[in-house]
């Protein structure tokens, strides 16, 4: 007891809260999980990379932040693109005066202005296997010669990468004007400007940190980086010479009560805290005692947090507490190898539609997700073009007698002659007690399933072999188009591409060809229903799931509408002045 | 003893080299190249076989073990494949802090056992041994998860005596953020020190030299201080060389739990994240530090007991 005494004296001393620096300034404390790996934006690798990434580099287009659905706007464009008739060549005008944060990098330590070579350079940077660049794919059999470009500096193996080489489709038209010329028509570009991937570097940095620039970040955006002390925590500081930048005058009417500060200068902060947490406990009790004020809630305090309506409890709204529960653009599911002799093919839809009228999705989200994710049936999350609310598939279990009776019709009554299946799974979560959940109910029809838990890694390469012959697996979007998720049904995808399931279907594909043309509209909606009806008839995948990410903070935050699809919020983020 | 010492270091090469062999058999022949986890969820065939050429995947696996083997010579593991930055820097980062949470630890729990220890034997069979025994024996029944939790819970957040979460690198600020996790640790490791040192006192105190000690008319204090303890400082010191090791790689749990970005916070994201270089680095490491603290082991058992020659 005597220890404990002293100790609690030493500490009520020594053991402060906020750091003396943060002394009358604006500073925000967020957490983030400990996979945190890298700040170059090509190589982002998750989310967490992406959202500290996002307050440090900015990109061509964002998303307007109180306006749902999504909507593009302009960020270190001018303007929207104008686009040519035939809806190949985009033509972008760059902000003029935009400065890079000033660094070492730079002659003199200042940062120079950003010009439309430095976007070049940017998207060219992902052409260069060097880097290891986990995003070519967003420009990849996109725009016009880049595919090629990337071959030829692929094929100088360690000789010097040549940034000056031309690419028909890529270019600085101007000092501030960027022109990118696509091989057929990608309603989606815009999306892809908007992602990290496409967030601008300036060149001279990239060289002069070399190995070490994905530790470092010098971009353009509204905070610079401090320290970054792996494992422990990020400092970001408020970028002195952002440029003129206003919170937003426009929003949805669901956020009209977050106008407050509309036409007042961003960003707000001083600076944000990243914490690196990476077990659940000591973030909850760190919010819990306000020194973190915004913070993802862990699965596990979900009950003690909400009630069933998914409200927030009493005790928490009285402390103060706020919370936002987001719906993910997420597509959690279980396929099947489409090539596979035994469950793939047209010959084996009856035995696919009794595996999917076996498994219940929602014992699935009581038992494993609070019974807070969204079911639905075709592979296109609800929030996107294309998603009907209230629309069942006639192959959504539990219904046993007729996934019975389409096991007689498959040719295996009650499962006989029907070798076991091998579901392979990733390791992690409790994706091990998901599977026994699965098997068990399989068995409820004669199916004898076995399971086998791969690594991250080991699961990918099945799947890129077409060595799984069922599997589970998430999707998150990349952008906030249907497109993101058909995509992965079609045929010419096939492993070793995004459709793992190896699925063609000639009239799926023709509809997809179809759609690649087509702006969002109406038309084009009517598309995806109909691809969205072929893939709920064949069954290429099934138990589809959408999770729902529950943001609470402290009410001294004010303008928090989080969100995944893009990350750069915080600069919108304001906190209450306290007396 | 200098023979000795370098005959035990030649012992250890094939140690070392078992190590290496079982690592590679690990991360090389059964789990393959990470290249996938690496390029994200599109990458191309071109991206995923360019990562195996420049990660040595595409080269038969005898050529792959050599090549390990050559970083295991140099101790020159690259560059962390994760965090692009060198795998020494990371350890050398990471040792420093893990050293900061284990030594104190260990310091104190040998020493807090050690004393009770001596109070129990000296009290052998009386109520005050029981008494400790109790205490120590409810003390490791309780999983470690179960100390860290609750403490952490009571002690720094119900009543905020001590800090949740977090590190500073300044010599002075840190211990804020160790003092609880050094505490997590020292209860922990007390109950099953107290009882072993409590047996091996016992045993000493039945030995015929203390009976002499008594009948030429030693005090209790000089008996159980000169005469028991000395005599068993072998154990105590075994049982503190083979912590060393752990020194270095921390204390995977608490530094999780407590923020402290220590060696056992490295190897788990390393195993998490696939970083190869980094999980072989360690690997390589902490089967050296066995071999190191063995020898050491030894050095000491001939200070403490002239009886003892290094041949």
């Amino acid at each position: 007891m005597a220890l404990l005494a002293l100790c609690a004296l030493l500490c009520s001393v020594s053991c402060k809260h906020k750091a003396a620096w943060e002394e009358g300034k604006k500073v925000a404390h967020f957490s983030v999980r400990a996979k945190l790996g890298t700040l170059d934006p090509i190589r982002s690798s998750s989310t967490y990379d992406n959202e500290v990434q996002s307050q440090v580099y900015e990109g061509l287009y964002t998303y307007k932040y109180l306006v749902r659905p999504y909507q593009l706007e302009p960020l270190l464009a001018k303007a929207l693109p104008t686009v040519s008739e035939d809806g190949l060549t985009y033509t972008i005008d760059i902000r003029e005066g935009v400065l890079f944060h000033d660094d070492e990098c730079f002659p003199g330590g200042a940062g120079r202005e950003l010009v439309a070579k430095d976007f070049e350079y940017s998207f060219k940077r992902m052409a260069d296997a060097h880097n290891q660049p986990t995003g070519w794919w967003i420009f990849q059999d996109r725009i016009a010669g880049f595919d090629d470009f990337q071959k030829r500096m692929s094929e100088r193996g360690d000789a010097a990468f040549d940034w000056d080489a031309p690419v028909e489709g890529l270019k600085a038209s101007g000092k501030y004007q960027l022109q990118i010329k696509l091989v057929r028509p990608f309603p989606q570009l815009l999306y892809v400007l908007a992602m990290g991937y496409s967030f601008v570097v300036p060149r001279e940095c990239a060289e002069y940190y070399g190995d070490r620039f994905s530790n470092t970040a010098i971009g353009t955006g509204p905070f610079m980086l401090r320290t970054w002390t792996r494992g422990s925590r990020i400092i970001l500081d408020k970028n002195p010479s952002y440029r003129d930048a206003y919170y937003p005058s426009e929003a949805s009417p669901e956020f009209q009560d977050m106008l407050g500060d509309a036409g007042k200068k961003i960003p707000f902060l001083d600076a944000i805290v990243y914490h690196v947490y990476e077990q659940d406990q000591p973030m909850w009790l760190k919010f819990r005692v306000g020194d973190l004020d915004m913070t993802q809630l862990p699965a596990e305090y979900h009950e003690a947090v909400f009630n069933k309506d998914l409200t927030l409890r009493k005790t928490f709204v009285d402390a103060g507490i706020r919370n936002y529960n987001l719906p993910l653009l997420d597509f959690i599911y279980r396929g099947f190898n489409m090539e596979d002799p035994v469950v793939g093919g047209e010959k084996n839809k009856y035995l696919r539609q009794a595996i999917s009228l076996a498994w219940d999705t929602k014992e699935l989200n009581d038992a494993f997700y609070n019974n807070t994710c969204v079911l639905y049936d075709a592979p296109v999350p609800p929030g996107l073009d294309s998603y009907v609310a209230g629309v069942t598939s006639p192959y959504r279990g539990p219904d046993l007698e007729r996934a019975k009776a389409l096991m007689v019709k498959a040719g295996y009554p009650e499962g006989k002659g029907l070798p076991h299946l091998l579901l392979e799974t990733s390791s992690g979560g409790n994706t091990e007690e998901q599977a026994e959940m699965f098997a068990r109910a399989l068995k409820e029809i004669g199916v004898q399933l076995d399971v086998n838990i791969n690594s991250f890694s080991e699961l990918s390469t099945k799947l890129k072999k077409k060595k799984a012959q069922m599997f589970g697996l998430a999707w998150g979007a990349d952008y906030p188009d249907a497109e993101n998720f058909l995509q992965l049904f079609y045929g010419p995808n096939e492993a070793p591409g995004s459709n793992n399931f190896n699925y063609k279907n000639p009239a799926y594909d023709a509809l997809y060809d179809q759609s690649r043309t087509l702006q969002p509209g109406p038309e084009r909606t009517a598309v995806y229903q109909k691809m969205r009806e072929i893939l709920i008839e064949d069954v290429p995948s099934f138990g589809h799931l959408a999770r729902t990410r529950f943001y609470l903070w402290h009410g001294r935050l004010k303008n928090v509408l989080p969100d995944e699809t893009f990350d750069g919020w915080r600069k919108y983020v304001n906190i209450e002045e306290q007396d | 003893m200098w023979p000795y010492i370098l005959r035990r270091l030649l012992w250890g090469i094939p140690i070392v080299l078992g190590v290496t062999f079982t690592v590679f058999l690990g991360l090389h022949v059964m789990k393959g190249s990470p290249g996938a986890a690496f390029m994200g969820k599109a990458a191309t065939v071109e991206q995923l076989e360019k990562f195996d050429r420049d990660h040595g995947f595409d080269k038969s696996y005898p050529e792959q073990f050599v090549a390990y083997l050559g970083e295991v010579f140099t101790m020159d593991f690259g560059r962390s494949w994760k965090t692009d930055r060198p795998v020494s820097d990371m350890i050398s980062e990471g040792a420093g802090k893990s050293i900061s949470l284990t030594l104190p630890a260990l310091v104190l729990t040998t020493l807090v056992a050690v004393c009770l220890a001596l109070i129990a034997a000296y009290f052998r069979g009386r109520s005050l041994d029981r008494g400790i025994m109790i205490v120590a024996v409810v003390g490791m029944s309780v999983s470690f998860l179960v100390y860290i939790v609750v403490l952490q819970y009571l002690l720094a957040f119900l009543f905020p005596i001590f800090q949740i979460h977090g590190y500073e690198p300044g010599f002075w600020e840190r211990w804020q953020f160790l003092i609880l996790p050094i505490l997590i640790q020292v209860v922990v490791g007390m109950g099953y020190d107290t009882r072993f040192y409590r047996s091996v006192f016992v045993e000493e105190i039945g030995k015929d030299h203390i009976t002499t000690a008594y009948a030429k008319g030693a005090s209790q204090k000089r008996v159980m201080f000169v005469h028991v303890l000395k005599n068993a400082l072998i154990p105590i010191i075994t049982r503190v060389m083979i912590s060393i090791p752990f020194l270095v790689t921390g204390s995977l749990l608490l530094e999780q739990f407590f923020g402290i970005p220590g060696i056992g916070s490295l190897m788990l994201a390393s195993l998490d994240t696939d970083d190869f270089p980094v999980i072989k680095a360690l690997s390589v490491l902490i089967s050296m530090l066995f071999i190191v603290s063995t020898i050491l082991n030894d050095i000491f058992y001939a200070v403490v007991d002239p009886r003892v020659r290094l041949k």
